[in-house]
């Protein structure tokens, strides 16, 4: 009987086992397959792409990425740094003052407290073109166009990520630690920028992936405010690439500096990921 | 290595919502989670009273120990010591000097707080060195006073290990490592062994003795548990409901409770309760329980005769190990017999009440449960409370 029972339990396991992967290989298989395309339409010409897709690799990888490096309405080198600078300032300093804000309302008890985050968290609601028309307004009224740090002071103000780092900061940080450090003599941007960002680590790692690359595709914003050549971020070329006439359109080319937009990303992520698995807090209080 | 007095201290916490904001952008308290319904801290215009008319002169090097029930104030006093929160109300001296505005850093004390506290990216090293650091003492000071610590407290060769690496108890180790580095003039603990077990607090309250005469400084330490506070205090301070029940040292909290609180609270098991009645015969005092009639002691006696008690009924208080089986006396039922090695508790049903019989084990009283029996005291082991206001009578 027991060995039957136990026969059985091993059955459903198995089972389950098998539908929960084949779950996770059709949902691996959406994320993975459109990258992988994307891939080997670099390697293929302009006239091989416009004959339908494959899932082959062709030989026309050097070919694209010397025919977009050469492109003259577009300068790789240029886009790729303007968009790093962009997308790293966004992304530290996004993480840093959200993170700042969110131990402000977390730690510190002041009158409207409460006010204050239901109102930055109210600002989640309002669609980012809606405030961006009286954005732009003043960008041009006062003449800020073209100016790579119009898109960085923006997005400081995050209200997705303050409310991400005050969970967190909910989660994992006992306010005794801080009353520690407190008697221990710190100061309390010492107790900011010492204690408590180390241990927000995971979630500084986590926000600035997530505002690297929100700011590495953005298109909608300097799509508006950036019209000079050596301004341009890397998705306005991918558009510039795009919208070329019909003598200069190679979508070789355009595949190509999209496998190339992807790169910093990847890397990005690659470094970060590791910050994001250690668990750092474990330990500090009884737990 | 400094005198600490507090003088009529008071602690209010605001109603931080008033009544016709409340709501609008939160959820409304519901009645269990107002503060002042899950204790009896009195509730005046200003807020929530937690503490109030605490005054405590505390000497150079004196061992303190803040003990009551959760939510007695005993955990806000230390905090209004530590500067961690605001003074309402009164006058706190440390050294000599009024700090009740005085950041907490510049009050040179450390505290030691029962969740550990300790910096989690840090190594123990560091942890400790951390206060020393910010104070810019020169290396060499540091690395000196951090060994010279972590030796005390047998963590040396854990210095660069990081907190979560360490167990419970080392963990304490470090977080008391770190306080006392600094040589402060007061520490402060807030219920440090409360997150350890049983075997491991025993050890760890050995420990904070034995550190205690190490080191010279003056010592707070809250808990809830009274045996730290019997073990551990010069003078213990008793609170319930924000209010001082009792100040003395352990014995005599243990020997002369002021009120029928203080009975209960210290001494395991509880004291236990009856209702009596204090007879005045021939200038002298008994206290009457069922046939039993027992004469008070001599010192008892003169207190009462000093203070013109008069003849009434009372609130009886015996310790369990101060009642034993007789032939006559107190009836009782034996529900529930627990044998403890040297001694043997008896759960009893007295009058309707539950009460714990301490007898020595060849009481031979195994395998008696549901039995009745009968019990006795002596007249120099009855506390005699007033059923008016629960004060002892003597005081």
């Amino acid at each position: 009987m027991k060995s039957n029972a136990n026969k059985t339990a091993e059955i459903k396991l198995l089972i389950s086992r098998i539908v929960v992967y084949a779950i996770l290989i059709f949902l691996s298989f959406l994320c993975l397959f459109f990258f992988y395309l994307m891939l080997i339409n670099s390697t293929r010409s302009n006239a091989q792409l416009q004959s339908g897709f494959t899932l082959i690799p062709q030989n026309n990888l050097f070919k694209n990425l010397y025919n977009a490096w050469h492109d003259g309405d577009i300068n790789i080198p240029v886009g790729m740094k303007n968009s790093f600078i962009v997308a790293m300032c966004s992304a530290l300093l996004t993480t840093y003052f959200s993170a700042m804000t969110a131990y402000g309302t977390y730690v510190y008890n002041f009158k409207g407290k409460r006010f204050v985050h239901l109102f930055i968290l109210a600002i989640m609601m309002i669609p980012s073109q809606v405030s961006a028309v009286g954005f732009i307004q003043l960008a041009f009224k006062y003449n800020l166009t073209n100016k790579l740090w119009l898109l960085i002071i923006p997005s400081i103000a995050a209200p997705a990520t303050y409310f991400y780092m005050r969970q967190y900061l909910q989660a994992t940080l006992p306010i005794d630690m801080v009353e520690a450090a407190r008697i221990d003599g710190s100061s309390e941007f010492k107790i900011f920028n010492q204690i408590v960002l180390p241990i927000m680590k995971p979630a500084i790692a986590v926000q600035m992936i997530f505002s690297f690359v929100a700011s590495w595709n953005n298109y909608f914003m300097p799509a508006l405010l950036l019209n000079k050549p050596d301004k341009k971020t890397v998705p306005i070329m991918i558009a510039t690439l795009r919208s070329a006439d019909y003598s200069k359109f190679d979508m070789g080319k355009v595949y190509m500096l999209m496998v190339m937009a992807i790169l910093p990303v990847m890397i990005i992520y690659i470094i970060l990921s590791k910050s994001i698995i250690k668990g750092v807090t474990s330990g500090s209080v009884k737990g | 290595m400094a005198e600490v007095i507090l003088k009529n201290i008071k602690k209010v916490y605001p109603n931080s919502e008033p009544k016709e904001k409340k709501g609008l952008f939160g959820k409304k308290k519901t009645e269990e989670e107002k503060p002042h319904r899950t204790h009896h801290l009195q509730i005046t215009d200003e807020g929530v009273v937690a503490v109030q008319e605490f005054s405590l002169d505390i000497k150079d090097k004196e061992f303190i120990v803040l003990v009551g029930p959760s939510g007695c104030g005993k955990s806000t006093t230390l905090r209004m010591v530590a500067g961690l929160e605001e003074i309402s109300g009164g006058e706190l001296y440390i050294d000599g000097n009024l700090v009740n505005s005085v950041e907490p850093k510049d009050r040179d004390i450390a505290m030691v707080f029962q969740s550990y506290a300790l910096y989690p990216h840090m190594t123990v090293y560091d942890n400790m060195a951390y206060s020393l650091k910010i104070k810019n003492v020169p290396k060499d000071q540091i690395d000196k006073k951090v060994r010279e610590a972590a030796e005390i407290l047998d963590i040396s060769q854990y210095l660069n290990r990081k907190p979560k690496a360490l167990s419970g108890g080392q963990r304490q180790r470090v977080a008391i490592g770190r306080a006392i580095v600094r040589d402060p003039k007061v520490l402060l603990m807030d219920e440090p062994l409360s997150n350890l077990d049983a075997k491991l607090r025993n050890q760890m309250r050995a420990e904070i003795i034995k550190l205690r005469n190490r080191i010279n400084t003056t010592f707070i330490y809250v808990t809830h548990d009274q045996t730290e506070a019997m073990t551990l205090g010069d003078r213990i301070v008793v609170m319930k409901d924000g209010f001082i029940q009792q100040i003395g040292t352990p014995q005599e909290v243990f020997d002369h409770p002021s009120n029928l609180f203080v009975a209960g609270f210290i001494g395991t098991p509880q004291m236990n309760f009856f209702d009596a009645r204090l007879a005045l015969k021939n200038g002298e005092y008994y206290v009457e329980i069922d046939d039993i009639s027992v004469k008070l002691s001599e010192e008892k006696q003169k207190r009462l005769r000093e203070k013109g008690v008069k003849e009434q009924e009372v609130t009886l208080g015996v310790r369990p190990e101060h009642m034993n089986i007789s032939d006559k006396g107190i009836e009782g039922r034996i529900d529930v017999t627990e044998l403890m090695g040297s001694s043997c508790h008896l759960h009893m049903t007295i009058k309707d009440k539950d009460a714990i019989v301490i007898v020595p084990r060849e009481g031979n009283i195994e395998n008696h449960m549901g039995q009745k029996i009968h019990l006795d005291f002596s007249g120099n082991v009855a506390h005699i409370f007033s059923k008016e206001d629960n004060h002892n009578l003597e005081y």
